[in-house]
Order: C-alpha cells, then structure tokens, then sequence
C-alpha cells in the first residue's frame, strides 16, 4: 500500500538537493527558528518570514501540490485562532477602536504567521530530504546516535504504520463503519482496541528484528556518509545571517 | 565446522508465563551442518517460538546449541552472527528505506569494504529475481517483493545456518520454485518453519512435525506429516 505521506520524502527537485544531507537539515532547522523570530506585528518582520519561506520552499523544489496541500493545511490549523477575537473584544467599547483592535488580532496572527511559516519550511525540508538522506545527514550531525536511530526508524516504520492503520480502515469500512448509523460507532469506537495492539505487536516483533540483525550497536555510518563542500559552509552562513536579522528584527536591535 | 551440529535443542521448554503451560516442552533435535529440514504443525504448534528460542529471543530451560555456541544472553551477538533469520511478516524486519540498504546491511556491520557489501547484495537480490528494485523505497513494493529483499538480508552474509519462518508466504508458484532451488542450492543448514507442505517437500528431506509444543514425527515420511494433520488421501 503506498502513502502519499511517505513519497512526499524527498520528492523535491530544487537546488537545496545538491547540498549535503546535514546542510539540508541545518539550514531547514535555522530557516524553522528565523520564521518564528521574526516580529509578526512589523513589515519587515512578515517580509522577513515570508520571504524566508517562499525562498526555501523554491530552493528544495517542493511540489506545488504538496505546497497547496500545506497551505490549506496550516489555514485550517491556524486561522480558527482568530475566532477568539470577539471573545477578546468583549467589554471593550462598542465604537471602533482601530488600536484596540490592532492588540486583540496580534496574539492570533502572531500564531498564524508563525505556524504557517514553521510549518511550510519544515514540510520543504521533507521535500528535500529522502529517509536515507535523513539518516546520512542526522548521523553526520552531533545528534546523539540513538536519539538518530529512533528517528530514523520512526520515519521508515510511519510508512508500515500508515499502511497498517488503512488496512484497519479498509476492515472497518468492508465490515460497516462506513454504513452509518449503530453499527458504525460500534466498529469506530473498537479502532483502538484493533489498532493498539496491532502497533504493540508490531512494534515488539521490530524490536526483536533489530536485536538480531544488530542494528543498535552498529555506527549506521556504515552505510554511507556525505561530505560537505564550500556551497554548504555558504548556505549555513546565509541562513544564520537571516536568523541573525530576525533576531535584530524582534529585539530592536536595528531599525 | 568440524563436523558439529548446526542446531541442537536438548530437552527445551519454552513458557512466556511462569506458571503457563509450556509453548515448547522438552524439544530435543538436532541438525547436521548442511542439513535440510522442514518445521511443520498447525497454527499455534510452536514453530515460531522454536525459531525464536533458537536465537535467544524467548527464554527458554534445556539447551540450544548453534553451531556448537550456546543459546544464553550474553552469547546472543555470536549466536546470531552465525544465524541468517527470516521474521513471517517481512516488514518486521525491513529496517532501512532502500532495498540495496537494507540488504547490504549485513556484511557492512560485519566491516566489509561498502563496494564489495553492495555487490553481493545485488548479486542476493538478483538471484532472488529483486535485483532490479534494489534502488526502490521499501514502502513501494509488495508483499511478494518484501518477502525476497527480507529473505536477501538474512541470506547475503552466507550464515551456516538459515531459520526461515514461513520463507515462500506471498510468493507466486515459479517465485516458490525458483526459492526452492536458490535455499536447496546453499549448502547452510536450514529448519524452514511452514504450511507449504509442497514448498517443504521440494526443499527439504526431513520433516518435523510439531504439535502442542511437542516433537510429534521426526523424519524423511512427508506422507506422515498428512497422517497427523488428517490429510491423507
């Protein structure tokens, strides 16, 4: 079974696809901390996130459909938040108080600019990154190894795991859930106790793989390493200086 | 190997509760090296527990020898160094995105030099009739194919022994016929766990019937594995 979620691993085609794996992570890491710096309440701040943003996602090549899928994403996460307006507005003056209204806004749109440029960038890296990429450039970072050995495996056991949950979900819907009514909710409410142990017994026989096969106490850098070159050491510093300048931005240290 | 066994199991009993009937009670057999035998029984029987056991993956009283080390925890990285193993469900033991990776994992944590790791690794994966995917993400291949790459990763490192759960699950007839040859050509010795009795009779000339945990026929009769699974024409 194939999952959209898993091919979206370095599907990217962009020039951030010729650095080295770690650059990749990097730079997605410091693009990720300089969108949520930047002050969302001043134009050089939104600019800033936002330039940051369109800028990374061209550089890692990510899909349109997978952008717009995100996009519609991050608005359907982030733009409720501007539903608690009128409950902040309560008790306040009745006439328009532009200023007032200004404040109100600022805490939603402070999340909403921030989740969708986190989200957007973070979602770029993936593009950019296929899951052997991901364990070559984590384990040439100072990640601590096991920290990146479960990584890695979280990320290649999502898509097993994804497909198990649509198997569950095909049973479910072949045995009623999708027939409506009683004999829906009594499938749906049994998912977890189908599901649960499913993923237990298979994170257990997983386990029980990698004691075998000794993948815990073998350097996966066995299986290949990346180097890095002058192009690298240049986007880290280019991508440091706009976090850098984010951080100017936020704290006034410029302007 | 000097002549000595492969595999000994000697009076093993295996429970997963302390105070639960045994899963295998008192399993003795042993397996030459080179030797060839068939692991059969009905669903539930022990197959699975046994191979396991054999690994040092469940505790087990009695004793298992394989290839003359002893089964105990803290012999278990040599035990299973010497082991190729094959899980029933493939994805359990697929641990990198790419076939080639995957398969190439064993000899590169052995220390082999990658080119040389990589070769035999696509030359497993070609005689299994996958080496054409070996640059293919895992997550896009079937169940057939995972069961060959799976079955590459236990094979690549030429292991005196080879425990296969289920080996020819989700093969196609000829991809069957063509594992038959390709495990009969090896020279490991193997207890291949299954219900393909044909499979079984293709591979093997030893058939180890199991059943509630206990050795029910040891020998060369197929006929007597239909016997006791009430099969006989």
């Amino acid at each position: 079974m194939r999952t959209p979620w898993h091919d979206m691993w370095g599907c990217g085609r962009g020039p951030a696809g010729r650095l080295a794996p770690q650059t990749r992570i990097l730079a997605g890491a410091i693009l990720f901390a300089a969108g949520l710096t930047s002050p969302a309440g001043t134009v050089p701040g939104i600019a800033l996130a936002a330039a940051t943003t369109l800028g990374w996602i061209t550089a890692c090549g990510m899909p349109r459909r997978a952008a717009r899928s995100f996009v519609f994403l991050g608005l359907a996460m982030f733009l409720p938040y501007f539903l608690l307006v009128p409950v902040l507005m309560k008790g306040r003056a009745f006439a328009p108080d532009w200023a007032g209204l200004a404040r109100v806004i600022a805490a939603p749109w402070d999340v909403f600019l921030h989740g969708l440029a986190g989200m957007l960038v973070a979602a770029a890296t993936v593009t950019a990154l296929s899951a052997s990429d991901l364990r070559r450039g984590l384990l040439a970072l100072p990640v601590p190894r096991v920290v990146a050995a479960v990584l890695i495996q979280i990320v290649h056991q999502t898509a097993e795991l994804l497909a198990e949950t649509g198997r569950v979900a095909a049973a479910l819907a072949v045995r009623g859930a999708s027939g409506g009514g009683r004999a829906a909710l009594r499938v749906l409410t049994s998912l977890p106790r189908v599901w649960l142990p499913r993923i237990i017994g298979r994170a257990d026989r997983v386990a029980a793989a990698m004691e075998i096969r000794g993948y815990a106490e073998t350097d996966l850098r066995v299986l290949g390493r990346s180097t890095i070159g002058l192009a690298d050491f240049a986007v880290v510093i280019a991508v440091l200086g706009l976090l850098v300048l984010a951080a100017a931005l936020r704290w006034r240290w410029i302007g | 190997m000097n002549g000595e066994r492969a595999l000994v199991f000697d009076g093993v009993t295996v429970r997963y509760e302390p105070d639960a009937a045994p899963v295998l009670a008192g399993v003795t057999f042993s397996l030459a090296a080179g030797e060839r035998a068939a692991l059969v029984g009905l669903n539930g029987s022990g197959k699975t527990t046994l191979l396991m056991a054999a690994v040092g993956l469940v505790g087990h009283e009695g004793r298992i020898l394989v290839c003359g080390t002893p089964v105990a925890r803290r012999t278990a990285a040599a035990v299973r160094d010497k082991v190729g193993f094959l899980f029933n469900v493939p994805e359990d033991q697929l641990l990198f995105p790419k076939v080639i990776e995957d398969a190439a994992f064993g000899p590169l944590r052995r220390g082999e030099e990658r080119t040389e790791a990589y070769r035999r690794a696509g030359a497993v994966l070609d005689d299994l009739g996958v080496g054409e995917l070996a640059e293919w993400p895992l997550h896009h291949l079937s169940h057939g194919q995972k069961q060959r790459v799976a079955l590459a990763g236990a094979l690549v490192t030429r292991p005196p022994l080879l425990l296969l759960d289920e080996p020819s699950a989700g093969l196609d007839p000829p991809g069957k016929m063509a594992l038959a040859r390709l495990l009969g050509g090896l020279g490991a010795a193997m207890l291949v766990a299954t219900h393909d009795l044909k499979f079984a009779e293709r591979l093997c000339r030893r058939f180890i019937v199991l059943d509630g945990g206990r050795i029910l026929h040891d020998g060369g009769d197929a006929a007597a594995v239909q016997r006791t699974w009430g099969m006989e024409e």
